[in-house]
């Protein structure tokens, strides 16, 4: 069975605690390891963190048996998402080196009005 | 064995005679060290503050005088510790309780992992350390937050990254565009063994678990590490 929960937060560093709690309360309910849940965890920071140019973000979590799906939005710019589709820099640790690593899967979404979105996999035991 | 070293070191300036007076003086930093634990920073973290403590107690030793090398570096390791919790403590008070299952927590995670072969869920970490999935998650956040507020770091502090040139008069949205595609200044700029665990877990993708293992840490420390590198290059850039 699926279950879905909205959260808009600011992106302010305060809340950033709050945002990190969320997630890890949610990655217990669908089992994720410790690991696993950090990483999704650290993902997420990431992502807040360089969309810090806009005031708050929302985060649509989809939950089925076995993963956790993220979709963070709307962007109000197009740079996060295009750092996510540039391609490896030599020798450089990159956004999209980091998520590599980081989910199982990710990707930019455009809403038919425009809205860009980036959505996040995580795996259980991937 | 102890002054014929100090000798060595003061006299002669010989580098080996200090190594091996900082092996001999680990376990006495260890067993001070463990004082201090249960305060929510990880042993190994009060451990290597407490070695900066000896180093300094070594090196200021003075031969004419008429007490051991023990008894003399005793207060300066215990004053390099107090210090760090002074200038790195909690921004907010936070229940005993809590701090005490965060520093229990890491030996309880490493525990489970080696017996389960792979990471605990939140449901077995509270399990093992017999609490609630709430308090874990709670406790993990409160360790979290302490790191991260570690890094503020004072002026001069040994964290604090040099800035970055100016951008001059790039745009500024490519230019926070490009600085997402990489971060790889910032990190040149990171102590030693966190660009080792940053290339660990981002170019060799080995898990924290088999990072921790290689470089002698819990997955825990690993963890805050991670975070905190990363945390740290960003701030670096903007």
């Amino acid at each position: 069975m699926s279950e879905r929960i909205e959260l808009t937060a600011p992106l302010d560093g305060d809340f950033g605690a709050v945002v990190r709690l969320i997630v890890g309360g949610i990655s217990a309910r669908v089992d994720l390891g410790f690991e696993e849940m950090d990483d999704l965890q650290l993902a997420i920071e990431r992502l807040h963190a360089e969309a810090g140019g806009q005031e708050r973000l929302t985060l649509d979590f989809d939950l089925s048996p076995g993963r956790v799906r993220v979709r963070l939005g709307p962007l109000l710019e197009r740079g996060l998402a295009d750092a996510l589709q540039r391609g490896p820099v030599a020798g450089a640790l990159t956004l999209k080196g980091v998520l590599d690593t980081l989910v199982d899967s990710y990707g930019v979404e455009e809403a038919a009005d425009g809205r860009l979105f980036i959505r996040i996999v995580k795996l259980v035991n991937a | 064995m102890d002054r014929e070293l100090l000798r060595r070191l003061h006299e002669e300036g010989d580098a080996t005679a200090r190594e091996r007076l900082v092996a001999r003086h680990l376990p006495l930093v260890r067993s001070l060290a463990r004082r201090y634990a249960g305060r929510g920073e990880a042993l190994e973290d009060i451990e290597q503050v407490g070695a900066i403590g000896l180093l300094k107690a070594i090196d200021r030793f003075e031969l004419g005088r008429g007490v051991s090398l023990a008894t003399f570096a005793t207060p300066t390791v215990v004053g390099e510790i107090k210090r760090h919790f002074r200038d790195k403590g909690w921004a907010i008070r936070v229940p005993r309780a809590l701090q005490e299952l965060n520093a229990r927590m890491s030996a309880g995670i490493d525990r489970l992992t080696s017996r389960l072969g792979r990471s605990p869920t939140v449901a077995e970490i509270a399990l093992e350390l017999k609490s609630t999935p709430e308090e874990v998650l709670e406790a993990l956040e409160v360790g979290t937050a302490y790191t991260t507020l570690s890094l503020s770091g004072g002026p001069g502090g040994e964290e604090e990254a040099d800035p970055l040139e100016s951008l001059g008069e790039e745009d500024e949205e490519f230019a926070r565009s490009e600085d997402r595609a990489a971060l790889a200044p910032a990190m040149s700029r990171l102590p030693a063994r966190e660009r080792d665990i940053l290339r660990m877990r981002f170019e060799e993708g080995l898990p924290q678990t088999q990072i921790a293992e290689r470089v002698g840490l819990s997955q825990m420390h690993v963890s805050r590490l991670i975070r905190k590198a990363l945390v740290a290059m960003r701030d670096d850039l903007a």
